[in-house]
């Protein structure tokens, strides 16, 4: 695996603020960034379904598979040099459920951070 | 000579002779760790060994003529062997401290070298087809690439 593409939401603040601090960190995998439900989201990736890409976040590889929700973030910090660790033990069985909950949490807040989309 | 002299020479002698020991010992069973987590890089491997052990026996001599000074006389064979004893039971738990943080610092580094190549720690959720921009800027199909 060489690049992994996210799919986020770009009418979210609290999305882009995450996406720049996922730019700006050391990786072992390259992020591409592109905006969900877009018309090139739409053509990189035909057969996904991209409404249920703008409820939560999803990262695609450059082979075709893909993660959703808590796992497609631990997925990005698994991309990064200084958190690869900490994905790795976020996604042990026990603290696998904490992860989501959080995410969830995070998710269905972010609206509150700004958001400019219909 | 008088007693503490003889305490002083045998404190040296037999420090230096532990402290070459296992520094020796931690040169000739470190490299295997090092070359395994150097990816077979032998010449890497020796280097960061060889560094690791000037590093250690520099801490260790170091140590060994800093406690060199008893503080008061002996004036027994007794008081001696009981001085030199306490020396060299000092320079033995410092020279062990060090081992063990030396074996630290080795399982930090291979920890750090198998994170490189850890496999991603979620399974995917499903595979889709990727279509990526070729040279001339068309959306070429590609096929599925399943892993």
């Amino acid at each position: 695996m060489r690049t992994l593409t996210v799919l986020f939401d770009a009418n979210c603040n609290l999305c882009c603020r995450i996406r720049n601090w996922l730019q700006a960190q050391t990786k072992y995998v390259d992020l591409d960034f592109v905006a969900a439900g877009s018309a090139e989201a739409a053509a990189r990736y035909p057969l996904l379904d991209h409404a249920a890409t703008l409820k939560e976040l999803t990262v695609v590889s450059d082979t075709g598979e893909y993660w959703r929700g808590a796992k497609a973030w631990l997925i990005c910090l698994w991309a990064l040099r200084d958190y690869r660790g900490w994905a790795i033990r976020f996604s042990s069985p026990e603290l696998m459920p904490l992860a989501r909950r959080f995410v969830v949490r995070v998710s269905s807040l972010r609206f509150r951070f700004g958001y400019h989309g219909t | 000579m008088n007693h503490i002299v003889v305490t002083y020479v045998l404190y040296i002698t037999v420090s230096v002779a532990l402290t070459i020991w296992v520094a020796h010992t931690l040169h000739k069973n470190g490299r295997v760790f090092l070359v395994d987590v150097f990816h077979g890089n032998e010449a890497l491997a020796d280097s960061v060994n060889h560094l690791l052990v000037v590093g250690f026996y520099l801490i260790n001599f170091g140590y060994v003529s800093l406690a060199l000074k008893l503080g008061y006389s002996v004036a027994s064979a007794q008081e001696a062997i009981e001085a030199l004893s306490s020396k060299i039971g000092m320079v033995l738990v410092v020279l062990g401290g060090m081992h063990f943080f030396n074996l630290y610092v080795f399982s930090r580094i291979r920890r750090r070298s198998a994170l490189l190549t850890a496999p991603p720690p979620v399974l995917p959720d499903g595979c889709t087809m990727v279509r990526e921009p070729d040279a001339a800027g068309q959306m070429p199909y590609r096929q599925f690439q399943i892993r």
